[in-house]
């Protein structure tokens, strides 16, 4: 019997929309096994996952037609306790999954919600963080963890659950590679036992020799990368000289970086290793010992002002910078802030956005809120551009569109920065790769 | 013995009465002691630090002297029947009483009190500890209690989230006031985004506010909390009845 079965499913956020997010979709999905879906950035796969778990229509949005149905029952006939014997759902943002302070009293707050016998909650929750090796981390506040370590004590929460389907919806976008495979074997290994795991991924690599099925929603489209630019910009943009960051403890310990104008220059390193913060120090947002030059110059002699007009930044959550209420008027304020000339809508264009110019920002995909923020961003005419992990919430294609929509432009001069943990979107795109390891940075 | 160990709704009521009480009356040396004993309470029976209790008492003191300066220069004074009762009372002290001193130090030392009290709670109260003891002793429920404990976990993302949104719009050339109010509806906007993730997140893992629930910690009323209930307003009413001024 399937596990889940999607029929006819026709879903959007606002009654009066003319667009759907989900059109008469139709999808069953096996009991067991580990489920891979893929598509593209904004064709509907979180909505379909919210829908899946039974979220929505209840949380958001109007159902259309059709139904979901778990082992033959509907979700939306089912009320949570009873569905959370079905399907739990790991989130994206690991810092929006929990209301207590503590894993273990998060754990204690799950199984109450389902009626564990007091006498076994203790037990039950001990057992699923032994399981992922979080024992340690059990009354350690959640908000001292890192992203990694947040993702495997929802997933905790999910195993202690013990639901028959785990839903994923791009658990993996703020985390490292490195946990994100220990996540995906311990997946594995629940799959093994007879659980079925659905993933909602961009990162279909990620699940290589482990998924049973990868299913693509949407087109799948190829984008050619263009060959790397050998020997590009021999003038430094910005300079590291023995910089040491401090937060709490010694991140960065006499690092030493130049990052070439005009060229498009990577940081590698695992979430937490301070790779944020150093970009809040190159934006005199943090402290720093030793010297950073932009430009030619000392970073401590450029005023703020005028740094922000040499140098632009894209934080990781894109939604953080939208400083009006539609695309158009975003693209818009940007030209009339740094007084540009150039057309709105050719640059909105140029990113796939026109479509949606009438939309508020905040209901556009990640993928679509980040491309947006760039141009934004970009449309400032800064000559650096400071790029917070792009590779969050985007699909492989989104990405390469992006990144190729950088590399033209640093062909016309721009430097672009980027921190990340991808160590793929480095491989094929940086003309120069940092990376941020123990402390060190050091030329990879 | 640590007051944190104490039921908080317990602590919550007996502060609640007590407050009440001092209302009713207009005993100075009772404020005074009242305020002194909570500072020694919190010094000794709490893992409250001074210089914290300090910090927080800074403005109850400012205000407390705001009141005493209003009180003693803008007060009627004493009247004849007050008079009457502070005839034994040295000349010095019967005419510093006759001008506003001692309705200054009425209301005055009533905030102190009021401001011991109400430190006296805090300090010795965990937050989600009073929202799980205002569940089982005052049926809270479950939705509005773990409702709150989500919003207290999400504070200080939103002053994080504060200080980035401002520093993303300096960033993309907006000249920022303290008090511009943009990025303050950004702020707003990912809050009540985060509120609905977090209800969506709670949700799946089985909340609803409106179903049965088990409970694997029953807070149980203990002897120490009656004991600390009772010694306060015995306290309180003894020092109404016997104190004079």
């Amino acid at each position: 019997m399937d596990a889940v079965t999607i029929g006819d499913v026709t879903f959007r956020y606002f009654p009066e929309g003319k667009r759907n997010i989900l059109d008469h979709v139709e999808l069953r999905i096996p009991e067991g096994g580990i489920t891979v879906l893929t598509g593209p950035s904004g064709c509907g796969k979180s909505t379909l996952a919210a829908l899946m778990a039974g979220l929505y229509p209840g949380n958001g949005g109007v159902l259309i037609s059709g139904d979901v149905k778990l082992w033959g029952r509907s979700v939306f006939s089912m009320r949570p306790q009873e569905r959370a014997a079905y399907i739990t759902m790991l989130f994206q943002d690991p810092d929006l999954q929990f209301c207590m302070s503590t894993l273990r009293k998060e754990l204690r707050f799950c199984l109450e919600n389902i009626c564990v016998r007091p006498d076994e909650i203790g037990t039950r929750s001990q057992q699923a963080a032994k399981a992922l090796g979080m024992e340690a981390l059990l009354d350690r506040p959640l908000d001292t963890l890192s992203g990694g370590e947040k993702q495997k004590a929802a997933l905790c929460c999910l195993l202690a659950l013990d639901s028959r389907i785990f839903l994923l919806d791009e658990a993996f976008a703020n985390i490292d590679t490195r946990t994100a495979r220990e996540i995906v074997s311990h997946l594995r290994s629940a799959a093994d036992r007879g659980k079925t795991i659905i993933a909602i991924d961009h990162h279909a690599e990620l699940w290589q020799g482990a998924a049973d099925r990868v299913i693509s929603m949407g087109e799948a489209q190829v984008v050619a990368v263009p060959p790397k630019r050998i020997g590009a910009g021999d003038v430094p943009a910005v300079v590291l000289r023995d910089v040491t960051v401090r937060r709490d403890r010694v991140l960065i310990e006499g690092g030493c970086a130049v990052f070439p104008k005009g060229g498009m220059s990577m940081i590698l390193g695992e979430s937490g290793s301070g790779k944020t913060t150093l970009f809040r120090s190159l934006l005199k947002q943090h402290p720093y010992e030793g010297h950073m030059e932009v430009d030619g110059r000392d970073l401590t002699a450029i005023r703020q002002k005028e740094l922000f007009c040499k140098v632009g930044v894209v934080f990781q959550k894109p939604a953080d910078q939208f400083i009006t209420q539609n695309v158009l008027q975003e693209v818009q304020a940007s030209l009339r802030l740094w007084k540009r000339q150039e057309d709105a809508r050719t640059l909105l264009e140029g990113y796939g956005l026109w479509q949606y110019r009438k939309y508020s920002p905040y209901m556009l995909s990640q993928g679509q809120q980040r491309k947006l923020a760039v141009l934004s961003v970009l449309a400032g005419g800064q000559e650096i551009l400071l790029l917070d992990e792009p590779t969050y919430g985007q699909d492989s294609r989104s990405t390469a569109v992006m990144m190729e929509q950088l590399r033209r432009k640093t062909e016309a001069g721009l430097t672009v920065i980027c921190i990340t943990h991808d160590e793929e979107l480095a491989k094929v795109w940086a003309d120069k790769i940092y990376r941020l390891e123990g402390r060190r940075l050091y030329e990879a | 013995m640590k007051l944190e160990k104490l039921d908080p709704t317990v602590k919550a009521c007996t502060s609640l009465v007590c407050v009440i009480l001092l209302s009713f009356q207009y005993l100075v040396s009772l404020n005074i002691a009242v305020f002194v004993l909570s500072l020694l309470l919190l010094l000794t029976c709490t893992r409250a630090r001074g210089i914290q209790v300090l910090k927080l008492l800074l403005p109850a003191l400012v205000a407390a002297f705001g009141l005493f300066v209003t009180g003693y220069f803008h007060g009627r004074g004493t009247r004849a029947e007050d008079l009457q009762k502070i005839a034994a009372m040295p000349y010095a002290v019967r005419a510093a009483m006759s001008t506003g001193l001692y309705p200054a130090l009425q209301i005055s030392t009533r905030l102190l009190a009021y401001a011991g009290f109400g430190l006296l709670f805090a300090l010795s109260t965990d937050g989600e500890a009073f929202i799980f003891s205002l569940m089982h002793r005052c049926r809270l429920s479950p939705k509005f209690a773990y409702g709150i404990l989500a919003a207290i976990r999400l504070m200080p993302n939103m002053v994080r989230e504060f200080k980035s949104v401002r520093l993303a719009f300096r960033a993309r050339g907006m000249q920022l006031r303290w008090y511009s109010l943009p990025p303050v509806f950004t702020m707003l906007v990912n809050s009540i985004r985060w509120s609905q993730c977090v209800a969506m997140a709670m949700e799946s893992k089985g909340f609803d506010g409106d179903a049965p629930r088990t409970c694997s910690i029953v807070p149980k009323l203990r002897w120490y909390d009656l004991a600390f209930f009772s010694c306060w307003i015995t306290g309180i009413l003894v020092g109404m009845c016997l104190l004079r001024y």
